[in-house]
């Protein structure tokens, strides 16, 4: 048709001055109970275009985690990196939290204390992990396309949230459009789906979102490649943060903006300057139980 | 309902009725005006007695009645591109006076847009102000986008009606939202206006007699929402002979047929219009995409006797979006109309209208059979409004009547499986009764002042059977949760609201070529429309005004100045100012969930909404040329506790100007061509100023929490179309039966890339550790390029 091809819909990159104002201090605080290192960064927000300065980092701060049972952990600067990093070490065999257990973090800086909690909730295990051919992606494409799936069930009892975060060999799928997160066994509160299989967007919401140069989506998965699957216990607060953060951040553009423009506005924080009139605070904090999951694809 | 308004109105009442009650010898004409050729009736047909000065217009369905003191008159018949009846009358008792008006017949004047060779013009006598009546000929005049006439398009052209932008659906009248618009077919509210998302509009351009919008000054017999009134009228079927007409496009085709049925007493017309194979297909998307749409829209008519008239209406539309082969989701209306009008004394017209609505949309998907989706929702309507005009003298008319709603709402019916396992997660169906009753009076003062002045006094129950929430406060903005929950039974009400919605308008006459208007209105508006995107989209739902959520209550204002030119040419000209406010608006809080919800209204937020501006527009009416300039300049602003600090903000379809130019002109009988140019200013957005990262994903901030203090860059385009009219007589000199015609246009004739939305995201590509990530801003233009279209419509 040739109408067909009129009403493409145009998606231009544009430069636009969105001016400079002072930055905020941003606390990324997701820890969680694997037995590695855990790290919280503090950093400052850059001007919204200042894409080639590295990410300036928090320096002198003190950085302490705190839990309901008297536990202490005590987050040490890393200021070789000095890249705003602050570190806490299990030892070994230990690890950081227990579900159900209420933690609190405190940062101090610069003379202003700022705190957030998070309870740890639980997560049911990955059971298995499995591909398939993707036939649905119409005859444009000539090249064979697999995905991955994994699957679990939600544990019983409404109100469990996950974040489910894919390592695509070995690295982080963390892309916008690759956000996967969960209440119970779907993608939101009004679903209902409780104690279930996760539904079927989130089982298969572990495949990365590539493209090639042409624009044109590749193959989530070849031969070779290996998937490993965590589920992460998330706080309600941190379930509707990331919403929030799908809308703000996951724009697909063209056409679709008539269904998905909401405005642009701040995402939430969880964290608190104890004094009301103090700086303003960005970021968030969440204590995650970890279960996970790994498959290679021949 | 307050005690001081009825008291208001009663005093009115007997002041002024008594006037009228010792009426000596004085007798009624009435009748109705119809087409000679189609023997359609017509509408707002301008009713005209030179020796008193005064006149009437006839009604929705063609019907008039003037009563005058005994004596010889020789009333006048003017209608828009129709030759003038004058009928001389000696009235000696009450006469029936049906009157056939001829169309224009040559091509030149027929496609003078607003021939109106009336002595007076409407725009001056008239006590109506901020309306605009559109005709069937200048809609099919404009250029459209691919060539399709839309009627929803073609209001974009009228002063105080804007649009976010290509593709949204809806249209916005002086600041308020798409929601807010009463869109009326055959007197059916319709839910969603919207062909293919927003690029057609439901109507058949073939069916239609009669558009017609009020932004303000709006009559008492219209209620339910705050902002425009579209009423749109279809036509009744040719009752003279069979005609056919259609078009073919490049989107669509159309096809209609119209004829009697039984000779004299009842015809039909059922029209359709079907879109070809998926037309916004896969060159920009993989896979089976596509988007396509169908309507049918039917009507008949039956006369009993000269007193008594049947219709019967409908609309039924679909558009499907095929996303994938095991992906459904399908959208549209049905509307249904019963009319039975009813003269039941010459001065006394009634009409019982019944009607049914719905919009729905399903929305599934179906992996296989352990793991499936399926979604609908709904919002179902039943209407009965009686209307009785009581035509007191050729002074004074009364219209009084009511209208009962009982609403359905499905929010959400929704069926689940996966791994074998279903999940019934179905909303609770919501129900409510909107009641109202209404009484306006029309009453010329003098031979200059006009007044007319009314009532409509609305009550909203939210009934059972459903279940009742308390929500907790919180810190403005933010998503707040149940205290507490109550089960209503079936009828038992939830929460009540009553409105008394006082209307008023006031005409007079400077001179016979110029008058002053000023008009309030109340307005409120009990079924919200829940959309937090840009463009509304088809998922976007209705709900009730609940214990949580309140009326929307709008007040407006207008003071206009109108004008005509008489000389070589014919112009016509207004000057208008409006201020509106209003309560109860409804926003929404970040990272609101308004889809399948059963807690939506803790994600809501009110708010406080006002729009001002001015609309000048100045239209020639004859000649070789013809068209018009608009002009609006316009404000349109919210207050919600919660975004922008609590301060005002622009709304998204705020507009500082908004220009339009149409210029239509008759090159020889074959040949005509008309050109348009919009300008507008850019839509409000929001820019963030500062950035971080958050788990590796770079975040947007705005460091003033500010709300749509930006611009997007302005609009502007310019289109043209030339229109061809087939040969009407046959080689051998014969003339031809069938009547045709090309129409060739260009939209977008300089190819801007017009911005819809102005978005921030970090780039596509997967980010480097270690390295700063790249933001980008984007502009998308929806119709980013010229647009040639052809289309080919014949009538025989």
């Amino acid at each position: 048709m040739i109408a067909a091809v009129l009403l493409v819909a145009c998606d231009d990159i544009i430069e636009v001055d969105t001016g400079t104002s002072e930055p905020v201090l941003n606390i990324d605080a997701w820890v969680n109970d694997k037995e590695e290192t855990q790290v919280i960064t503090l950093t400052f927000t850059q001007d919204y275009f200042d894409n080639t300065s590295p990410v300036p980092g928090v320096r002198g701060a003190s950085v302490t985690l705190t839990d309901d049972q008297g536990g202490v952990y005590i987050f040490q600067e890393d200021t070789a990196s000095d890249d705003g990093s602050y570190r806490w070490r299990p030892d070994p065999g230990m690890s950081l939290g227990r579900t159900g257990t209420s933690y609190t973090l405190t940062v101090e800086y610069n003379g202003e204390t700022f705190v957030a909690s998070s309870k740890m909730g639980r997560v049911p295990a990955v059971d298995s992990i499995t591909f398939s051919k993707q036939d649905d992606m119409g005859p444009r494409s000539n090249e064979d396309f697999y995905q991955a799936e994994f699957w679990a069930k939600d544990i019983a009892g409404t109100g469990d949230t996950y974040w489910i975060r894919t390592y695509k060999n070995g690295s982080l799928l963390n892309k916008a459009s690759e956000i996967n997160i969960a209440y119970d066994a779907a993608q939101s509160a009004g679903s209902e789906f409780d104690g279930v299989t996760f539904i079927t967007p989130i089982r298969k919401g572990i495949n990365a979102n590539d493209e090639d140069e042409e624009g044109e989506p590749v193959s989530s998965l070849d031969p070779g490649d290996s998937v490993y699957v965590e589920i992460h216990s998330i706080t309600l607060a941190s379930f509707n943060y990331l919403n929030e953060v799908i809308d703000q951040t996951d724009r697909n553009g063209g056409l679709s903006e008539l269904f998905t423009s909401t405005p642009l506005t701040n995402v939430s924080t969880n964290m608190v300057n104890l004094n009301a009139n103090g700086s303003p605070v960005v970021g968030f904090f969440n204590v995650a139980s970890v279960s996970g999951l790994g498959r290679k694809f021949r | 309902m307050n005690k001081s308004h009825w008291k208001w109105i009663v005093l009115i009442l007997s002041i002024l009725l008594p006037r009228y009650a010792y009426t000596q010898s004085k007798y009624t004409i009435d009748g109705t005006v119809k087409d000679i050729a189609n023997g359609e009736t017509l509408i707002g047909v301008n009713v005209y007695v030179p020796e008193t000065g005064q006149g009437t217009v006839t009604n929705a369905y063609g019907f008039y009645s003037i009563t005058l003191p005994e004596g010889t008159y020789s009333l006048e018949f003017t209608f828009i591109g129709y030759d003038k009846v004058v009928h001389p009358i000696t009235l000696i008792k009450n006469t029936k006076l049906p009157v056939d008006l001829q169309e224009q017949s040559s091509q030149l004047q027929e496609i003078t847009v607003v021939g109106e060779n009336e002595g007076r013009s409407l725009n001056i006598k008239s006590v109506e102000m901020s309306t605009n009546k559109l005709d069937i000929k200048t809609i099919q005049k404009l250029p459209a986008l691919l060539g399709e006439t839309d009627i929803v398009k073609s209001l974009q052209f009228l002063p105080g009606v804007s649009q976010v932008g290509e593709g949204s659906s809806g249209f916005n009248v002086r600041g308020g939202s798409t929601g807010q618009n009463l869109v009326l077919l055959d007197e059916a509210p319709v839910y969603n206006s919207s062909h293919m998302l927003g690029f057609f509009s439901v109507f058949n351009p073939d069916a239609v007699k009669d558009v017609k919008l009020y932004k303000g000054a709006i009559p008492a017999m219209y209620g339910g929402r705050t902002s425009g009134v579209l009423d749109v009228r279809m036509k009744d079927g040719n009752s003279k002979d069979v005609e056919v007409n259609g078009g073919i496009g490049l989107i669509f085709s159309r096809l209609s047929v119209e004829g009697p049925l039984i000779p004299e007493k009842s015809s039909f017309i059922v029209a359709a219009r079907r879109s070809y194979i998926d037309v916004l297909a896969s060159p920009f998307l993989d896979g089976d995409f596509g988007l396509n749409f169908y309507d049918l829209t039917a009507k008949a008519n039956y006369t009993f006797n000269q007193k008594n008239r049947l219709y019967i209406s409908g609309y039924l539309g679909r558009d499907n979006f095929s996303l994938s082969d095991d992906a459904v989701f399908n959208w549209g209306n049905k509307t249904a109309t019963i009319r039975w009008n009813s003269i039941i004394a010459s001065k006394l017209f009634a009409n019982f209208s019944g009607i049914y609505s719905q919009y729905d949309y399903k929305l599934g998907f179906d992996e296989d059979e352990n793991n499936s989706y399926d979604w609908n929702s709904a919002v179902t309507n039943y209407v009965f409004k009686p209307d009785f005009s009581y035509y007191i003298s050729d002074k004074s008319e009364l219209n009084f009547g009511a209208e009962l709603t009982y609403y359905r709402f499905n929010p959400s019916r929704t069926k689940g499986v996966t791994n074998g396992e279903a999940v019934d997660n179905s909303l609770e169906y919501k129900y409510a009764l909107e009641s109202s009753a209404y009484v306006s009076h029309k009453l010329t003062l003098s031979s200059r002042a006009e007044v007319q002045y009314g009532l409509r006094v609305s009550n909203f129950r939210y009934l059972g059977a459903g279940t009742a929430y308390t929500y907790n406060d919180t810190i403005p903005g933010k998503r707040r949760s149940v205290l507490s929950e109550t089960y209503y039974r079936s009828g038992e009400t939830i929460a009540s609201y009553t409105t008394p919605e006082p209307r008023a308008s006031f005409k007079y006459e400077l001179d016979a070529n110029s008058s002053v208007k000023a008009s309030y209105t109340r307005t409120s508006q009990y079924v919200h429309y829940i959309s937090n995107t840009t463009a509304s989209n088809p998922l976007n739902v209705w709900t009730p005004s609940t214990n949580n959520l309140k009326p929307t209550v709008s007040n407006q204002f207008t003071a206009g100045y109108f004008r005509t030119f008489e000389g070589k040419s014919q112009y016509e000209a207004s000057a208008e100012v409006y201020y509106r406010q209003s309560n109860n608006e409804v926003d929404y809080i970040n990272g609101a969930d308004l889809l399948s919800n059963r807690y939506l209204e803790g994600d809501l937020l009110n708010g406080k909404g006002r729009a001002y501006g001015l609309e000048l527009y100045i239209q020639k009416k004859t000649g070789r040329l013809t068209g018009w300039v608009s002009y609006t300049l316009s404000r349109s602003e919210l207050k919600v506790t919660g975004i922008n600090r609590g301060k005002w903000y622009p709304t998204r379809y705020d507009q500082t100007h908004n220009l339009k130019v149409i210029g239509m002109v008759e090159i020889n009988k074959r040949w005509s061509a008309t050109a348009d140019f919009v300008f507008t200013t850019g839509t409000p957005t929001t820019y963030p100023d500062q950035r971080y990262t958050s788990q590796g994903l770079l975040i947007p901030y705005n460091s003033t929490s500010s709300r749509n203090d930006q611009r997007i860059s302005n609009y502007h385009r310019l289109d043209v179309s030339i229109r061809m009219e087939g040969r009407t007589h046959r080689r051998s000199g014969k003339e031809r039966k069938n009547h045709d015609y090309w129409v060739f246009s260009v939209y977008n004739i300089y190819a801007r890339k017009n911005a819809f939305s102005t978005y921030f995201s970090q780039s596509d590509d997967r980010a480097v550790v270690g390295q700063p990530i790249q933001a980008e801003a984007h502009k998308v233009s929806i119709i980013g390029t010229m647009v040639p279209s052809v289309s080919y419509n014949f009538k025989f």
